[in-house]
């Protein structure tokens, strides 16, 4: 079909549009900070005795030439341009001389394993129940799951993670506080390690279910009340359409429209990292690595990081924006 | 004597309003008793304000709503009687609803034609792939469409009217005796209104189903029915034959009906003769 054609053109178009903007934004912000890692890295270096200034010199010169820090605001930005197109952001500063590219890529299975998983069952969960308590009203048990749900969506994220940590670590210590898998262990594929890897996962999962349930319960029952009233439901009630058929394939089928944006919004900003979680529970993703990269300058790192995510963000939206015409006839039209 | 068409005998319908603490029971719909022949199609205009009950009346008689007290019979059987998917069915082949807002008649993510056929198929009872068609292409045409101009579109895809008039076929597609239009034009542009309202009038005249036409506008009220029935608050204030009653209304409140409605001479005064008779009403 021509019009899908031309809605993949645009849709393209937006998505190279809003990464170039993205990536300027982040080239302006970095550039004008007042930190210059390539001073902070000579001072660190000079921290203890002096050392000549011909050496000096030499050095700034060649972290100037690793950093893409050389020449004048234009050169630089041609560089950084440059770097980006063949995945080079330089070395790091604080864990020198590892490139960037291989932290973020360390990071990253942890992060997105963990945040994929709370993410889709949080969503799962909190659809299926709202839908459920937007449809059947009356029904205690789901009236009670939504005060539950509900109670737990305004407590700051903080808090309940560390009421879990307190309770799973010290009160009832059954769960692991801190850390990816058991220190020590041998990386490898065997059920010990796997049986670790989720032994630590599943008091994080379990904070970010908590929290996340709430919203996704309250979006989904309100649009399913919404979509209850409408009068293509009271006909497929009038006709005999068995109950269980009503709420998959005419309410919730609806209803789930929007929620669907939502999740490809979230999933795509699971590249930004759960700060507050992996700080928390000592995980080893990318959240970590970006708070301590702030805290060292490591400017590179940062950038790295940043632009990774502005990426896989976009690239979410624009991927949820190709399928969304498959899901909902009233976008294939434009 | 063969039983009527559609009786409605004392039917009360109460909702419980307000929170834990200060409940009360509304009357929805207070007492209603009409009846509809079933030798002798006709529409009957079931008219009032909003909040009169003349929805959820209408729900009752498409069985979605259960009465209070009171009982609904069509053709003879008892409507609390039916209640398993197949006996729905087939009173559905009866007893079809159009209703007000034509955007919320159909699922907006199923194309439209979908619907003629699975009505087809399901409560007309036809098999072959053919026929099926057919009956749709029919029943569209007797709506001024046809299948080549819906085939394959999506509700959003189709106008107002144009989707109305697709809802008016897909009630048509099993033969029913009886139609029960809740606010069919409301939502219309008024140049479309009148073609869906002459509608009305032939589906009565040419295959002689009965309509109950529920309304708050006493023109198109006026233009189409045999019958009437005022409501107010829950109560039938006064009913008879629509000439008669519209003509010469008596019920206090259906006169205040019959004023609100802008003449030439009332438009120009503006809402005085509006203000004039709702003061009147007001007191007893």
């Amino acid at each position: 079909m021509p019009g899908y054609a031309a809605y993949l053109l645009s849709r393209l178009g937006q998505f190279v549009l809003v990464v170039f903007i993205g990536m300027n934004i982040s080239f302006i912000v970095t550039h004008s900070t007042p930190i210059d890692p390539v001073e902070q890295t000579i001072a660190a270096a000079t921290q203890y005795g002096s050392t000549n200034p011909e050496a000096i010199a030499l050095m700034r010169q060649s972290l100037r030439e690793l950093y893409g820090l050389e020449g004048g605001l234009g050169a630089q930005y041609v560089a950084f341009w440059r770097r980006i197109a063949v995945g080079d952001f330089g070395p790091s500063l604080s864990a020198f001389p590892t490139p960037v590219a291989v932290l973020v890529g360390r990071a990253i299975p942890w992060t997105v394993g963990l945040l994929v998983v709370s993410t889709v069952l949080t969503w799962i969960l909190g659809n299926a129940l709202g839908g459920l308590a937007g449809y059947y009203r009356k029904n205690r048990v789901l009236r009670f799951a939504g005060i539950l749900a509900m109670a737990f969506h305004p407590i700051p994220y903080y808090i309940v993670a560390f009421i879990l940590l307190i309770t799973f670590g010290y009160l009832w210590p059954v769960l692991p506080i801190s850390g990816g898998y058991m220190m020590n262990m041998e990386r490898g594929f065997n059920l010990g390690f796997i049986m670790s890897l989720l032994e630590h996962s599943i008091l994080p999962i379990l904070s970010l279910v908590l929290v996340g349930l709430g919203g996704w319960f309250m979006g989904m029952r309100s649009l399913v009340s919404n979509v209850v009233t409408e009068d293509y439901v009271t006909y497929a009630e009038l006709g005999g359409v068995s109950r269980r058929r009503i709420l998959v394939s005419y309410v919730m089928r609806n209803a789930l429209v929007p929620q669907v944006t939502g999740l490809a919004m979230s999933l795509g900003a699971i590249f930004n990292g759960a700060i507050i979680t992996e700080q928390v529970f000592g995980y080893p993703g990318i959240g970590t690595l970006l708070v301590s990269a702030v805290h060292a300058g490591d400017y590179s790192l940062v950038l790295g990081i940043t632009s990774v995510s502005i990426v896989a963000v976009s690239a979410a939206v624009l991927m949820i924006d190709l399928l969304y015409p498959l899901l909902d006839p009233r976008v294939r039209a434009r | 004597m063969t039983a009527p068409l559609l009786e409605v005998s004392d039917v009360v319908r109460t909702y419980a309003m307000g929170g834990l603490l200060a409940r009360h029971r509304t009357r929805a719909v207070d007492g209603v008793s009409f009846h509809l022949d079933a030798d002798r199609p006709e529409i009957l205009a079931v008219v009032g304000e909003s909040g009169s009950g003349k929805t959820t009346l209408a729900r009752m008689i498409l069985n979605t709503v259960t009465p209070t007290a009171g009982i609904i019979r069509f053709q003879g059987t008892d409507l609390s009687r039916i209640r398993r998917a197949r006996d729905r069915r087939a009173f559905m082949t009866h007893v079809q609803p159009i209703f007000q807002n034509p955007f919320e008649a159909f699922n907006p993510l199923k194309p439209v034609d979908r619907y003629l056929f699975v009505t087809a198929q399901r409560m007309a009872g036809l098999k072959a792939a053919e026929e099926i068609r057919q009956r749709a292409d029919d029943s569209l045409k007797t709506v001024g469409l046809s299948l080549a101009e819906v085939k394959g579109r999506f509700p959003h895809e189709l106008s107002g009217g144009q989707l109305q008039r697709v809802a008016i076929a897909r009630a048509l597609i099993p033969t029913p005796r009886l139609l029960v239009a809740d606010e069919p034009v409301s939502m219309i542009d008024a140049s479309l209104r009148t073609s869906i309202v002459n509608l009305l009038r032939r589906l009565r005249d040419e295959m002689g189903v009965s309509i109950i036409y529920i309304t708050h506008d006493l023109a198109t009220a006026y233009y189409i029915s045999d019958r009437i029935l005022i409501m107010h608050r829950g109560r039938v204030v006064e009913s008879g034959n629509a000439r008669a009653v519209l003509d010469n209304p008596q019920h206090a409140y259906s006169i205040l009906l019959k004023r609100s409605v802008l003449s030439p001479d009332a438009a120009a005064s503006g809402g005085a003769v509006l203000a004039a008779a709702t003061s009147r009403y007001d007191q007893p």
